[in-house]
């Protein structure tokens, strides 16, 4: 690739988390295309991390993600296997939202 | 008993500013420890932190981080992967650690640092909470190593690195003395959390987890990847700062911080990361090449989240894009050849196959690198084991501390930038290096690179023995190849071949 090429790759829109793999990562992955109807959800899994991301914004449901593991599940937990993110990220008590202010 | 939401409470309860009577602002908040930006603290009371947490709540999660940590290197300590991994893979730990583990302990020191001189409420939060995630981090990854120290004496490097003079620990000392241990909290928030943890340790704890998942080292990859939830959250103590900043009319000092501390972890990733990557970690384990690692995790997105925050790329971006594709090769290619002055063993990662990839992830590797090489495995094939060491020391930047260095072949365009300041001559291996260093000549000028030590006649007696004693590796620390040249055998093979022909 040569560099001209390289130099773009920062002109995306893509926002979301990055995933420790594992059952957590698995009911993101299904909240994610939950609560963003209508929305293209991208999975690349690289076996050690998963990244989920979406054009702009994505929003994490904590009810949603709790209905999916079938297990309690506080928003805060999410951090546990959220690794890394793509955008600015906004977390509530029920929600966490990954966005950007620009569109590129 | 109802509990009240989080976020019912948590604004008011982390609100903790209040007017000082007895000691002026600058007492409480000297301006040398806080930032001199000349903000109040009201300015900075606007400060809110994206990725909000509680202190229970912090409890709670890293107790199951920690669990599940320790868990997966319990389950698989009598697996043995230590003793059967590629000796490649062996020194990927060890450089890893050496370079790695005490410097968290650093990185909590320069978190209690905003914890307490932070004028953003919110920011001390967070820093109370960062401060103690650097801790766990120095913790595991000194307890982690620890196992294998009886069966590899380079594995105590993990401890010790931090407290030599080796080379590459004096560059990277450099490095996060300049962002993190001598930098007011505000800058620290932004050249540490910002530029150098939401962009630079995903390199080395998410890219590399995947080697190591491909590798099979779960342990490993288990690990560094559940350090990075941690450094995700407390990483975002930056951005919120750099808002306030910009709604200052402080962008232009905001971005310095940026552009400084991004060059300074580019430069030390290149001698750290790209080696490993693209020449330690066994082929058939290499998840994607080191560049296509920077390309997802700094360009495509810590670039782009720069750009979310109303800050501009560098501006050395094209320089930065172009030394993408190079710098690391010349890091390997000067470590392997100085393999006797690291505290691991260098894979060399040239046998045709590995070439093959190098030509396909960077294409024309094979006339630029590969002609080096090629003298290099000549030499090594015909037994001239002499010219396959060093005799004498390379030159080192005065910023990075690393080899200064151009891409060998047709294009061959090595460079010195010298700058004369207060009578001394200084050396610098790009033109970065070199504006970062005119940012502030009195913040640098006092230091002496390893090259600079030698000259002046530190390190005694004047050869490879004194600078191994000088750098305290001692016998059976010192670096050789990884494999004992085992991959000589396929060369010699060719050459039969060829002769039968």
């Amino acid at each position: 690739m040569n560099t001209a090429v390289l130099g773009q790759a920062y002109r995306n829109n893509l926002v979301g988390p990055v995933m420790r793999a594992g059952d957590l990562a698995q009911a993101v992955i299904e909240a994610a295309r939950t609560d963003n109807p209508g929305k293209d959800i991208f999975v690349d899994d690289k076996r050690a991390y998963i990244r989920i991301h979406a054009e702009q914004e994505m929003i994490l449901r904590q009810a949603t993600i709790e209905e999916e593991l079938g297990r309690p599940f506080r928003m805060n937990d999410l951090e546990v296997d959220l690794s890394s993110f793509a955008g600015q990220i906004e977390s509530g008590d029920d929600s966490i939202r990954f966005y950007f202010v620009k569109k590129l | 008993m109802a509990v009240l939401n989080r976020m019912d409470w948590y604004d008011l309860a982390r609100s903790t500013n209040w007017t000082p009577k007895y000691v002026a602002e600058d007492e409480l908040f000297p301006p040398k420890l806080s930032g001199e930006f000349g903000l109040p603290l009201t300015a900075w009371e606007e400060y809110d932190e994206p990725y909000k947490q509680t202190y229970p709540e912090y409890v709670k999660v890293q107790r199951e981080k920690d669990a599940g940590a320790y868990s997966v290197k319990a389950a698989l300590e009598r697996s043995r992967i230590f003793e059967n991994a590629d000796p490649g893979w062996k020194s990927v730990m060890k450089a890893h650690y050496g370079a790695i583990a005490r410097g968290e302990y650093a990185a909590a020191s320069a978190e209690a640092r905003m914890m307490r001189f932070s004028k953003a409420p919110g920011m001390r939060n967070m820093a109370t909470l960062g401060c103690m995630d650097e801790i766990r981090h120095g913790q595991m990854q000194l307890y982690f190593p620890h196992e294998h120290v009886a069966k590899d004496r380079q594995m105590d490097w993990a401890f010790k690195a931090y407290d030599t003079n080796e080379w590459a620990m004096i560059a990277a000392r450099h490095f996060f003395d300049d962002i993190m241990m001598t930098r007011d909290a505000i800058s620290v928030s932004i050249m540490l959390t910002f530029s150098f943890e939401t962009g630079f340790t995903n390199m080395q704890f998410l890219g590399l987890a995947a080697d190591a998942a491909e590798a099979g080292d779960h342990t490993f990859a288990n690990l560094i990847s559940s350090i990075q939830t941690d450094e995700s959250r407390h990483a975002q103590i930056g951005g919120p700062a750099l808002k306030v900043l910009i709604a200052n009319g402080q962008k232009q000092e905001a971005q310095k911080r940026v552009d400084i501390a991004l060059w300074g972890a580019w430069k030390l990733f290149s001698v750290l990361t790209g080696p490993i990557m693209d020449y330690y970690t066994p082929l058939e384990h290499r998840k994607q090449s080191f560049k296509e690692f920077m390309e997802e995790w700094i360009v495509a997105q810590f670039e782009r989240a720069l750009t979310d925050m109303g800050l501009d790329l560098p501006w050395y971006w094209d320089i930065f894009l172009k030394d993408l594709s190079e710098t690391h090769h010349g890091m390997h290619m000067g470590s392997y050849y100085w393999r006797p002055t690291v505290w691991w063993n260098p894979s060399a990662g040239i046998t045709p196959a590995e070439r093959d990839w190098l030509e396909e992830k960077y294409p024309g590797w094979n006339d630029t690198w590969g002609q080096c090489w090629d003298v290099i495995i000549d030499n090594v094939v015909d037994g001239n084991m002499a010219k396959a060491y060093p005799e004498t020391l390379p030159y080192v930047c005065n910023m990075c501390q690393l080899p200064i260095l151009g891409t060998p072949g047709k294009g061959w365009n090595v460079k010195d930038y010298p700058l004369e300041y207060q009578g001394r001559l200084y050396h610098f291996g790009s033109e970065v290096d070199r504006w970062v260093f005119e940012q502030e000549p009195e913040r640098y000028a006092g230091h002496l690179s390893i090259v600079d030590r030698f000259l002046a006649g530190m390190i005694q007696p004047m050869n490879l023995e004194g600078a191994l004693a000088y750098m305290n590796i001692g016998p059976g620390e010192c670096g050789d190849d990884a494999h004992n040249y085992a991959w000589a055998e396929v060369y010699r093979a060719l050459r039969a071949e060829r002769k039968a022909v």
